[in-house]
């Protein structure tokens, strides 16, 4: 009896996981084996019904000798970049003055999330006709105030800004909750205590808020930059990665190459390789992370 | 109907569904209005013919860009879909792919080809095979307002010609712009080489070519549009940019003419159903028409590009032989011919283009004569599977050229060489 329990209580955690694994099987590591796979073989719309042939590494030879993955690649450095940065000071800055106790924050912190759960495909329409060179209201605006028109979507110089802005609106709001979150979780105590130390707000921010954030933002940096790496919803329905491919990032040249010209295992490669570049930039975070958790201890303790 | 092959088995299982409820699914691209009228229809003609089975019709309409993307996936995962309306330039690679049933013995017995305008018989042609039935067209022609090139003092006729188009632009550019109006359109979307081929074809040129001692293929398709006569074409296209027309980035295949927001543009005739057909009989009255592209100098042969839609069965079609019949009864001119009439669409057979039909349709539908006659200098696009990446290239080369970042030649050249990639040649 005492032997049947101990093996139930040996198995127990397992089944209690099993649904779990179950599900990240399926929806996680199954397609994930599947892309690898593709980019193993040559499959195009063209061949898919018929006998894919194994072809080792070509797709990823092909992927490597294409200037247009290259181009899409420094796109991809400039939009995550661009987006990152802006929607991480963005979020902080707003985040920190929701912070300050004023009537009806909260209110605007939940009309501030607005952006965060409209759809980036509606979110892209509207952005491009904001955006338009001939009746965009932008432009609109500034020829009202004497200024020259920005060719916002045409240019190749400025259309990866102009993407960056309309990602800074959809995600920014995230940073918002998420720091704001954060920014509930430190003690009041502390900052009374540096008051009477003598310390000003601006000190306060910098020696109090930022280093007891580190953890909340980083983990917002994670996420945002993945999310950024993969996005390209909006980007497909603002410029659909022109003019030139100046707004085409890694995650829309892996669509266009799938979907659009039906080179499926090419668009497989691209993925694993964007995969690659998720996990080394997490990677980089965590340990990151798990630097600055000790630092934040030591200085609590 | 005698038919072999286990392909084709489903083709006879019609008459073991008698007393059946079957429904037929179609996949087909918006404008969603037209394929209801013509389900519906068509459907009645079919249930008439068949009282003792239950038939409907299952149609996704969807937009354009995503028609293809469903179609390919839903053939990939072998969903059994029984209808699909195929552009013409997706045949080769929706034929390549084995997703379409090969409809050539059921055409022969059907005996209509010898009734549809060559050029749209071959279009649902790939590899000697008959693998759709096209079954409409239109053509891309010259629209402008009346009124506003009468205040400007332009003339229509100096529209025909390479020169007098750019003349006119630089002419009405900053007279119409007061009004939000811009003289000229030009395309400047994806699809940008679109507006760019009938140039290429008026000159003599071509896209592709079939050549010898391909490295795979033996004999297969070689890009030819860098040649003298597509550098010609794309540099007219760079000249009106020098005279100040704007590419446009978005575009709206005809509204923003409706709108008046241009003043001449080169568009399909699909264009007059921006319009209420209750204008349509005093709409000659205020739009012109000018069955051609401009030409390089008078006289010269103008051309066109066609398009439209082709009717195909899939080949996971559970309902073949009365997928068949539908589609068969869906080009029938009976039922065809009013909504061609509704919809401002061009005939592909004779039967509607030139026999009891057209004086309907020429009653009804402006420039309706000017625009049949345009089918003699209609080309279609290369139906291979690899088209779509030789647009991109296209496309990339005239961005660069509106762009200014590249001479025509040397973005077509570049272009070219992608494209001969693309097509295996190294």
């Amino acid at each position: 009896m005492l032997k049947l329990e101990r093996r139930i209580q040996r198995v127990q955690p397992y089944l209690l996981l099993a649904p779990s694994l179950l599900i990240l099987t399926v929806f996680l590591l199954f397609p994930l084996i599947w892309n690898v796979y593709l980019s193993l073989h040559d499959v195009t719309f063209s061949n898919i019904l018929k006998n894919w042939e194994d072809v080792g590494l070509m797709n990823f030879a092909d992927l490597l000798s294409d200037p247009d993955f290259y181009s899409s690649l420094k796109v991809s450095v400039l939009f995550v970049g661009g987006s990152v940065a802006l929607q991480f000071l963005v979020g902080l800055v707003i985040a920190v003055l929701l912070n300050q106790q004023v009537r009806g924050s909260n209110a605007l912190l939940a009309l501030l999330i607005i952006p965060w759960t409209v759809s980036a495909v509606i979110t892209g329409f509207s952005f491009k006709f904001i955006f338009n060179d001939d009746f965009g209201i932008l432009n609109y605006g500034l020829e009202q105030m004497g200024l020259e028109p920005v060719a916002w979507l045409s240019d190749p110089g400025v259309v990866v800004w102009t993407i960056v802005i309309a990602n800074m609106w959809h995600g920014t709001p995230f940073t918002i909750l998420f720091l704001s979150a954060g920014l509930l979780s430190i003690n009041p105590i502390v900052y009374e205590a540096a008051i009477i130390d003598g310390a000003s707000k601006i000190r306060g921010f910098f020696y109090i808020t930022l280093p007891l954030l580190k953890p909340f933002i980083l983990i917002n940096i994670i996420l945002i930059t993945m999310w950024s790496v993969n996005f390209f919803d909006l980007i497909l329905v603002m410029t659909n990665g022109g003019p030139l491919f100046a707004s085409t990032t890694g995650s829309l040249f892996m669509y266009r190459e799938a979907f659009e010209f039906g080179l499926l295992s090419k668009g497989s490669a691209v993925g694993i390789f964007l995969i690659l570049v998720n996990l080394v930039l997490a990677y980089s975070y965590i340990k990151l992370f798990k630097g600055n958790k000790s630092a934040v201890e030591v200085k609590q303790a | 109907m005698l038919l072999s092959g286990p392909s084709l088995a489903p083709f006879m299982t019609a008459q073991a569904q008698q007393g059946k409820e079957i429904t037929l699914t179609a996949i087909a691209a918006e404008p969603k209005d037209r394929w209801d009228a013509l389900f519906a229809d068509a459907l009645k003609v079919l249930r008439e013919r068949h009282p003792n089975m239950t038939i409907n019709i299952d149609s996704r309409v969807l937009p354009y860009a995503d028609t293809r993307k469903q179609i390919l996936t839903s053939m990939a995962a072998k969903t059994p879909i029984d209808l699909i309306s195929v552009d013409q330039i997706w045949l080769g690679e929706f034929a390549e792919g084995g997703f379409l049933s090969d409809l050539s013995k059921l055409a022969q017995t059907w005996n209509r080809s010898s009734e549809w305008y060559q050029t749209n018989w071959n279009g649902g042609i790939y590899n000697d095979k008959v693998y759709g039935i096209w079954a409409w067209t239109d053509v891309r022609a010259m629209w402008y307002w009346k009124d506003i090139l009468n205040q400007n003092g332009v003339d229509p006729n100096s529209l025909k010609t390479w020169n007098g188009y750019i003349s006119a632009a630089q002419k009405m550019e900053d007279a119409v712009k007061t009004n939000g109006t811009q003289a000229m359109h030009l395309v400047g979307a994806s699809h940008s080489p679109d507006m760019w081929y009938p140039y290429l074809w008026m000159l003599g040129g071509e896209i592709v070519e079939q050549r010898n001692n391909h490295p795979q293929k033996g004999t297969y398709w070689f890009p030819t549009y860098n040649s003298t006569e597509g550098v010609k074409a794309l540099e007219f296209l760079r000249d009106q940019v020098k005279a100040g027309i704007k590419p446009q980035r978005d575009h709206f295949w005809g509204q923003e003419f409706a709108d008046k927001k241009f003043a001449v543009m080169l568009e399909g005739s699909w264009l007059l159903g921006h319009f209420n057909n209750s204008e349509w009989n005093k709409l000659d009255q205020r739009i012109g028409f000018i069955p051609a592209f401009p030409v390089p100098k008078e006289g010269d042969a103008s051309a066109t590009m066609m398009g439209g839609w082709i009717l195909s069965i899939p080949e996971t079609s559970s309902n073949k032989e009365l997928a068949w019949e539908l589609l068969t009864i869906m080009v029938q001119p009976d039922v065809l011919a009013p909504m061609l009439e509704k919809y401002g669409y061009l005939p592909t057979q004779k039967p509607i283009g030139e026999g009891v039909y057209s004086k309907q349709l020429n009653d009804t539908i402006p420039y309706y004569k000017d625009m049949i006659s345009m089918i003699g200098i209609g080309h279609s696009r290369p139906s291979i599977p690899e088209y779509p990446q030789l647009a991109d290239n296209i496309r990339q080369a005239i961005d660069e050229v509106y762009l200014g970042l590249k001479e025509p030649k040397q973005a077509l050249d570049d272009a070219a060489k992608e494209s001969a990639n693309v097509l295996g040649w190294s």
